[in-house]
């Protein structure tokens, strides 16, 4: 399950875009675990996270934050969205210093996680990485780039790329905001991975060519 | 999925939701999900917001029934008790120690990004695995369909079943990842979809990462972003650094 990899654009968008989650490992640390992950969920949720959510129960603007932490359960995966480093190193300091004991793990610019991950001690920095080697197959299938920027942020494939083309249509002719559009488009992904405050870069960007 | 054409009015707005393009139209002016193309993710049922609440999730019998279990993140697998499509794969290493120094990880997502996969897509890369003697992940769904693993056969029932992807997962000593990365470069043309390969590898002393070099010697582009697992989990699993 890689749900937060293969994540397309550039750096300079990317920039804006990590994603910190938790959980516990199947017959190993895995009973009880949900208390500490709901310990997570606070912790994220003090630093103003763009989004978050558990598959178990959806994303916060479907399930909402109270919900999501009283349905965790010790097979659950919670998530959050964060829109620069800092505010990804803040968040991982905290739950370092709870000693969660959960596998905690940064979606995002590698470069940028590795050198945090040393200021906090972290070592070897990271501890396992997982790279994408991109798009193989019959890549005349796919949309533009500039959709699966958009897409790519829910890694179960539930924000189509039509849903994604409305958007941009609604955006250019001034029925939504870019901010309300990218909000309908992060509604589908039930993990709360999707990024909507990249996207509403990306959806104005798009609705101005 | 199905769309009441009773209670259907034929606003449409449905139909954008779907992520395989299933639902279109009719010359009734009603809403109708082209069932071959449905991979029952229930995006549609959950997000559409049906005005007549004319969407109706149906029941899916074998072999139909491994349609939702791969396409619907919300449904957990009864062989890895995990919503969604893989393993904890590098999730949870620290804890596990399922990617040892010298070892890979590696991973084909057969149709991610949203095209969208037949099982005989799937089987294509399984069979060519098969060949090149690798044993997928014993804890991935897709291993559980595979019914010759000498050949890398899938049960048969399922081939012509549409999901919204399949992860086809192992574990390799590092050196046999050119010989996958050279087969894959013969085979990707025979597959009628996408699919998206990954690479995971434990971090030795001084943070170096083994697949990076070797990535490069293979002219294979990496890339920027990337998962990270920071090593907080508990208990820690040890092993000596090489």
């Amino acid at each position: 399950m890689t749900h937060t990899l293969h994540r397309q654009g550039m750096p300079e968008n990317l920039q804006n875009d990590y994603v910190v989650f938790a959980m516990s490992a199947k017959d190993h640390n895995e009973v009880g675990s949900a208390a500490n992950m709901q310990a997570f969920l606070r912790i994220v949720g003090r630093h103003n996270p763009i989004n978050m959510g558990d598959m178990k129960t959806g994303n916060c603007f479907h399930a909402g934050t109270e919900d999501i932490e009283a349905n965790v359960q010790d097979t659950s995966i919670v998530h959050a969205v964060f829109a620069d480093i800092d505010s990804v190193a803040v968040v991982v300091k905290e739950i370092q210093e709870a000693e969660l004991g959960l596998s905690v793990v940064v979606s995002g610019l590698l470069d940028p996680v590795r050198e945090m991950c040393r200021e906090l001690g972290l070592t070897p920095a990271p501890h396992t990485v997982e790279h994408s080697l991109g798009v193989w197959g019959k890549v005349e299938l796919l949309p533009a780039e500039e959709i699966l920027e958009i897409s790519t942020m829910c890694g179960h494939g539930m924000v189509s790329f039509g849903l994604v083309q409305e958007a941009v249509a609604d955006v250019r002719a001034g029925k939504s905001t870019p901010e309300e559009a990218a909000k309908k488009l992060a509604e589908p992904c039930v993990c709360g991975v999707f990024n909507p405050a990249r996207a509403a870069v990306l959806l104005k960007r798009m609705a101005d060519k | 999925m199905r769309i009441d054409p009773n209670s259907c009015v034929g606003c449409g707005q449905c139909i954008s939701y779907c992520p395989m393009e299933a639902i279109h139209l009719t010359d009734a002016g009603v809403s109708e999900v082209d069932q071959e193309e449905c991979v029952e993710c229930g995006v549609c049922l959950r997000n559409a917001s049906c005005p007549t609440d004319a969407i109706i999730e149906t029941e899916n019998p074998w072999p139909r029934s491994v349609r939702a279990s791969f396409s619907n993140p919300l449904m957990e697998h009864k062989e890895t008790r995990i919503p969604g499509r893989g393993t904890e794969e590098m999730k949870t290493n620290d804890v596990t120690g399922r990617f040892r120094y010298g070892q890979v990880g590696m991973a084909m997502e057969v149709g991610r990004p949203g095209t969208g996969t037949r099982f005989r897509d799937v089987q294509i890369l399984t069979m060519m695995l098969a060949e090149l003697g690798i044993h997928l992940e014993v804890q991935n769904p897709v291993t559980s369909l595979i019914v010759d693993e000498d050949k890398g056969l899938l049960n048969p029932d399922v081939l012509n079943e549409k999901v919204l992807s399949a992860i086809v997962e192992f574990t390799i000593p590092i050196e046999k990842v050119p010989g996958v990365i050279e087969r894959l470069r013969e085979v990707e043309g025979q597959l009628n979809t996408v699919f998206s390969v990954d690479l995971i590898c434990k971090v030795r002393q001084n943070d170096f990462v083994a697949t990076v070099p070797l990535m490069e010697r293979l002219g294979v582009s990496l890339s920027a972003n990337g998962k990270n697992n920071l090593g907080l989990g508990r208990p820690y699993f040890e092993e000596a650094l090489p």
